[in-house]
């Protein structure tokens, strides 16, 4: 039985792709939908928009963004996932995209989409983040935090974007790699996490260089530790993880996705479309107005590079668990 | 003194190049316009246009989005008071006394004193804001989540007064609002509830689809099922025009709700949602004639109509004196400027005063264009009423889905909308009252969220509840107004619900 189902999905795909091959001297054809699983403003947005634009200068066709948010991304990541497979969808996802299904394994939950089902294009864009404490905490260094939580085991608390989130990920670990406990404030989202620790009801938190900098450069907020894997080129006197001997890294990325039955000659368009559109001065332009970095990785490459980060992640989410009753 | 009044003034010459006061005026109205939307609030507004401000410069971005911000908060009155479908949560409360007053023909009334509160509370708002934005933004910061919580339960106790029928009644459909608002992923574990693996349902049943099914849908379901069609109103130009009574009796709740409203509203989080709660609870419990609520109590619109505008504006205070989104129509604002380069964050303004100044005068501008704009408007609105409801009702049904389904372009939610009207329509007949589910439903989520993020702050120690001062204060508030609250129930006294006879039985 499963057998059959198997072969009808192939031969269905088969067809699909005669059909796409057929079309392919024309792609694109038509309009592109390009679509962002976050609310308008956030990093999957401003880094989709620029790329949008960029594309269509390339394809000559027009690229529309399409908000689904939902579910942390689940619910637009999904969409495409099951999206007819023809490269006039496209998916701009954040590295959330590798947790949810490991959570969804982790909580015997029906997977809302798996990785496989999709097809990396490019990555456009990384940023790792940056460890902050709340100035009124005596530490100015990654040794004097580990020192005052072993001093104060399970002591000091720390806000996230929610768990399993964009910014709980990095801290747990670091917790893990220092044998450190600390309390956990999940909120729900960047701005909240970032408003607790301001508020100091929390001592430390990881952020985005975009988010914490000018707070950073008030005085409100002092940065410990980059998860880069070298040093932020605003943050030159901030060392890495792995200069203070944990071998640990971490960035927030945004890379392009399609569903994964896209005809190879239709992807090939797309990287194509990709690799000029990061070179458009006005897109380079503009991804340095939202201080986001460009980070341009062609589609195998890209693949290797979500390999790596969602076996790094899911090693995270089986050290953390289940959280909670 | 001398020098807030000459950044001022540099503010207005920016407000007042024609270019930003052409933005301002458009995002005015199409604010309003969005806000008339049923199921279209500001949040949905702005993000639709957010898109369309990249290629701007950033002071005339954040006009046009402040324009459309209130807008959108404006125009939601005017669905509410004329055909009961709130455009966002906070105008649930005006829905109430606003459409009692539409149906005894009072529509123009209601609306021009809900114009006239917004721009007062709008007014007031932007002085504050422009007096005491730095040194309030340090205070709301203090607010972390025990305060939170301390806030939302004093919420929460308001409850007890703010429903016209029984109080078994009233505490029934808050626990129906507090249920459904159990559904989607626990934020705390990561665990989903009650989501029957709908993804949509992940992020639990959003307000605007359960509000505008409630009160909307049921509307025009009852409506339909009346054996003779309700009459179709004339109104003629005595009636649009508040009274000196009407004036009379909205000169305190606009004053407490505008004060009100703007403390709430610079409180980081989403807790403004409650301040026309808190106040229309304020009034009805202040009024000599509480049985007037629910009835057409044109302070019942008065107060809470002011407060949600002057929390709109108190959200911005956190926003502006410290750079940190405060909710989710801050956080689009704020990716409104971030796109051009600008950092929000204390320095701003500082750094950029030309920013700051010129989006604090062109408020004051906005809330003029408002009230220009709208007080001629409400003849216009009040003669939508005219059209026969065979007409106008479908039309509504189909606004009201195409307003749910634009939001998230999500069907899950249009679905919720319906179930809700029918839900609405069976709960109407048997007489309860449906303003508490929505507040349970909006309070529920954020008071489990802020008691169990002070739980781990504390690592499980309730102590921390009365360890810190603020919290404290309010929670001893809060026990005071609830221990008035069921005085009536345990000394089997006479609650002033029996006194006005509201409710014959309690028990």
């Amino acid at each position: 039985m499963k057998n059959i189902v198997k072969r009808s999905v192939f031969a269905v795909m088969a067809a699909v792709a005669c059909v796409a091959v057929q079309a392919q001297e024309t792609f694109p054809g038509r309009a592109i939908s390009m679509v962002v699983p976050f609310p308008p403003g956030g990093v999957a947005d401003v880094t989709g928009r620029p790329t949008a634009i960029a594309l269509e200068k390339v394809f000559k066709q027009p690229v529309s963004i399409s908000n689904r948010p939902g579910a942390g991304g689940a619910i637009g990541n999904a969409a495409v996932a099951n999206a007819k497979p023809d490269g006039y969808t496209l998916l701009m996802a954040l590295s959330s995209i590798t947790v949810i299904p490991e959570a969804d394994k982790l909580f015997n939950r029906k997977p809302a989409y798996t990785l496989d089902q999709l097809a990396p294009i490019a990555l456009i864009s990384a940023d790792p983040v940056i460890l902050v404490v709340h100035p009124s905490l005596p530490v100015k260094t990654l040794k004097e935090v580990i020192a005052l939580s072993r001093k104060q085991p399970g002591e000091l608390s720390y806000s996230t974007s929610g768990v399993y989130g964009a910014l709980h990920m990095p801290m747990e670990m670091f917790l893990h790699a220092a044998q450190l406990k600390m309390r956990h404030v999940p909120t729900t989202g960047g701005g909240p996490a970032l408003t607790q620790l301001l508020g100091g009801h929390v001592t430390m938190s990881a952020g985005g260089p975009a988010a914490i900098t000018s707070h950073v450069k008030a005085g409100k907020l002092r940065p410990i530790v980059t998860w880069g894997a070298e040093r932020h080129p605003n943050y030159k006197e901030v060392p890495t993880f792995k200069e203070q001997g944990y071998d640990i890294v971490y960035y927030i990325w945004a890379g392009l996705f399609a569903p994964v039955a896209t005809p190879e000659s239709v992807i090939k368009v797309l990287r194509d479309g990709v690799r000029q559109a990061v070179n458009d001065p006005e897109f380079k332009n503009q991804m340095a107005k939202v201080n986001s970095p460009i980070n341009y990785l062609d589609a195998p490459d890209f693949a290797k590079y979500v390999d790596a980060d969602a076996k790094r992640l899911a090693a995270v989410v089986k050290v953390v668990g289940k959280v909670g009753p | 003194m001398g020098e807030t009044f000459n950044s001022l003034m540099m503010g207005f010459s920016v407000a007042f190049q024609p270019e930003v006061l052409m933005y301002a005026f458009f995002g005015c109205i199409i604010g309003t316009l969005v806000g008339m939307m049923p199921g279209l609030g500001p949040l949905a507004g702005i993000s639709l246009l957010l898109p369309a401000t990249f290629g701007l410069n950033p002071i005339i971005a954040i006009v046009l989005l402040a324009g459309v911000y209130y807008g959108a908060m404006y125009g939601g009155s005017t669905t509410s008071i004329l055909m009961r479908i709130p455009g966002e949560a906070a105008s649930v409360m005006t829905c109430v006394d606003g459409y009692a007053m539409t149906q005894q023909g009072r529509a123009g009334p209601a609306l021009a004193i809900a114009a006239i509160g917004s721009f007062f509370a709008g007014t007031f708002g932007v002085i504050g804001l422009m007096l005491m934005a730095p040194t309030l933004a340090s205070f709301a910061l203090r607010f972390g989540p025990p305060e939170y919580t301390a806030l939302l339960l004093m919420g929460l106790f308001v409850l007890a007064y703010m429903s016209g029928g029984s109080m078994l009644k009233t505490l029934a459909m808050a626990v129906l609002g507090l249920l459904l608002g159990m559904i989607g992923i626990d934020v705390m574990s990561g665990y989903t509830r009650f989501s029957f693996d709908i993804v949509e349902l992940g992020d639990g049943v959003g307000i605007v689809p359960v509000a505008v099914g409630l009160f909307g849908i049921s509307e025009i379901l009852l409506t339909a099922g009346q054996v003779d069609p309700p009459k179709v109103q004339q109104p003629t130009l005595r009636q649009l025009i508040p009274t000196k009574a009407d004036l009379k009796l909205s000169v305190g709740p606009i004053m407490r709700g505008s004060l009100l409203g703007f403390m709430i509203g610079i409180i980081p989080g989403s807790a403004h949602i409650i301040s026309s709660f808190v106040s229309y609870g304020i009034e009805r419990r202040l009024s000599k004639h509480p049985e007037r609520f629910g009835n057409g109590a044109i302070e019942g619109v008065a107060g809470p109509e002011s407060a949600n505008n002057a929390a709109a504006t108190g959200a911005f205070v956190p926003m502006l004196a410290l750079g940190i989104p405060t909710g989710p129509v801050t956080a689009v604002m704020l990716a409104a400027i971030m796109v051009h380069g600008i950092l929000p964050g204390p320095m701003l303004i500082q750094q950029q005063p030309d920013l700051f100044w010129g989006f604090v005068a062109s408020m004051y501008v906005g809330n003029v264009v408002l009230l220009v704009l709208n007080l001629p408007m409400v003849g216009l609105f009040v003669n939508l009423l005219r059209i026969p409801y065979a007409y106008l009702y479908p039309c509504i049904l189909a606004f009201c889905i195409l307003g749910c389904y634009s939001v998230s372009n999500s069907t899950m939610d249009v679905w919720i909308m319906l179930v809700m009207g029918g839900v609405g329509y069976v709960l109407r007949k048997f007489g309860y009252d449906l303003a508490p589910v929505a507040l349970g439903l909006v309070l529920g989520p954020m008071l489990e969220l802020s008691l169990r993020q002070s739980l781990a702050m504390s690592g499980g120690d309730y102590a921390i509840f009365v360890q810190r001062p603020i919290a404290v204060t309010m929670l001893v508030m809060g026990l005071i107004l609830l221990g008035l609250a069921l005085k009536p129930l345990i000394f089997k006294s006479k609650d002033w619900r029996s006194s006005v006879g509201l409710d014959k039985t309690i028990d």
